[in-house]
């Protein structure tokens, strides 16, 4: 009897329950848009700003939340090189609530810093949006983005300018410096 | 005077040719380009599994096995599905207790398995779900599902040689798609 109980005890023991929550909706219905976005021409030290929307088409209030995710090298497209750090992605928002059968936007910021190495660059990410849930189940909608920073020519427009600036100065000083003295120069009658 | 108004228009001249390029450069634009109307959207018709109590070192599969959830592609886009999991854990205090999830459907102390097997597709059968996003569909350079498409699957739980009894244990399995 005795070993009985123990044996009852010992197979209470290794069960376990592996319950998703019962109380939430089920699978969110959701979409987003665009489905790729593409800047060009992004000057090093500068930002862009575009929006997702996301369509609630639930019957449900959900909460939506952003990631971004470095695809593997297959899946991006050609060309296109990780994005060396997901900090220079923003979302104005961590998440957002949208209300059933509503629509709502979410500002990106995509900023990336002056430095040489990063220009004339592609770059791949994705924006990913997900419902939150404790379902087993979820889904999430990924927006492709595509980066390229402005060529080299970016770093020689600086350069440019400044020469050009320099020697116009020089030029016109040396010019207004003859041009001055002559005039000063005592008249001889 | 002749020479000083010529050296100070050679002066701007000269400054001129510098930087008017420069200048020009710097007023490029930023160009964002956003593909229309495109929307993408998949659906799920089954997101619960309610498994009750699980014994040690048991295989548990969805029932039908393989046509069990029904996932849609909705929007407008062609899309490429991947599919990810992540560790098991204690509802009650997630930081003390969690079933790894293991990377090969495989199982040990503490270590679960999970897979996945699509209807119809005879190659791959049962397909390890990992903690790294991997392929759902298309898969060996195959080609990508399009709007309307659908495709049926079933799931595979490997429960751990050994773990804590007792304990309410909760996992997440993300169906993520992207324009393909």
């Amino acid at each position: 009897m005795v070993g009985h109980i123990k044996l009852a005890g010992l197979i209470v023991a290794l069960l376990v329950i592996l319950l998703p929550s019962f109380t939430l909706a089920q699978d969110a219905k959701f979409s987003v848009s665009p489905t790729e976005v593409k800047i060009d021409n992004l000057p090093l030290g500068e930002s862009a700003e575009f929006e997702l929307t996301i369509y609630n088409k639930d019957e449900l209030v959900h909460v939506f939340t952003f990631t971004i995710f470095q695809p593997p090298e297959e899946e991006r497209r050609e060309g296109r090189a990780e994005l060396p750090d997901d900090s220079w992605i923003s979302f104005a928002s961590p998440n957002i609530e949208v209300p059933a059968k509503s629509a709502a936007n979410v500002t990106v910021t995509v900023a990336i810093p002056q430095e040489q190495k990063w220009t004339g660059e592609d770059w791949e990410t994705w924006l990913g949006v997900a419902a939150e849930s404790s379902d087993l189940l979820a889904i999430r909608l990924y927006v492709r983005l595509l980066v390229s920073t402005s060529a080299a020519m970016e770093a020689g427009v600086n350069a440019g300018l400044v020469v050009g600036i320099v020697v116009g100065i020089i030029l016109l000083g040396y010019g207004g410096y003859y041009y001055f003295r002559r005039k000063t120069k005592p008249q001889r009658f | 005077m002749k020479s000083k108004i010529t050296s100070i228009v050679v002066a701007i001249i000269l400054a001129l040719i510098f930087s008017l390029p420069a200048l020009a450069a710097e007023s490029e634009s930023i160009t964002i380009t956003m593909t229309g109307v495109s929307e993408i959207s998949i659906s799920l018709d089954k997101t619960q599994w309610p498994l009750g109590n699980v014994a040690s070192n048991t295989e548990y599969m969805t029932s039908p096995p393989i046509e069990w959830c029904t996932l849609t592609v909705e929007g407008n886009r062609n899309v490429n599905i991947f599919i990810v999991g992540e560790d098991a854990e204690w509802l009650d205090n997630p930081s003390a207790y969690k079933w790894t999830l293991s990377t090969d459907g495989t199982n040990g102390e503490n270590l679960y398995g999970l897979r996945f097997r699509i209807s119809g597709d005879t190659s791959r059968g049962y397909v390890p779900i990992t903690k790294t996003e991997g392929e759902f569909w298309p898969y060996n350079g195959g080609s990508s599902l399009a709007p309307g498409d659908s495709k049926q699957f079933g799931l595979k739980l490997l429960t751990p040689t050994y773990f804590v009894g007792g304990r309410q244990m909760q996992t997440q399995i993300t169906i993520s798609a992207v324009a393909a």
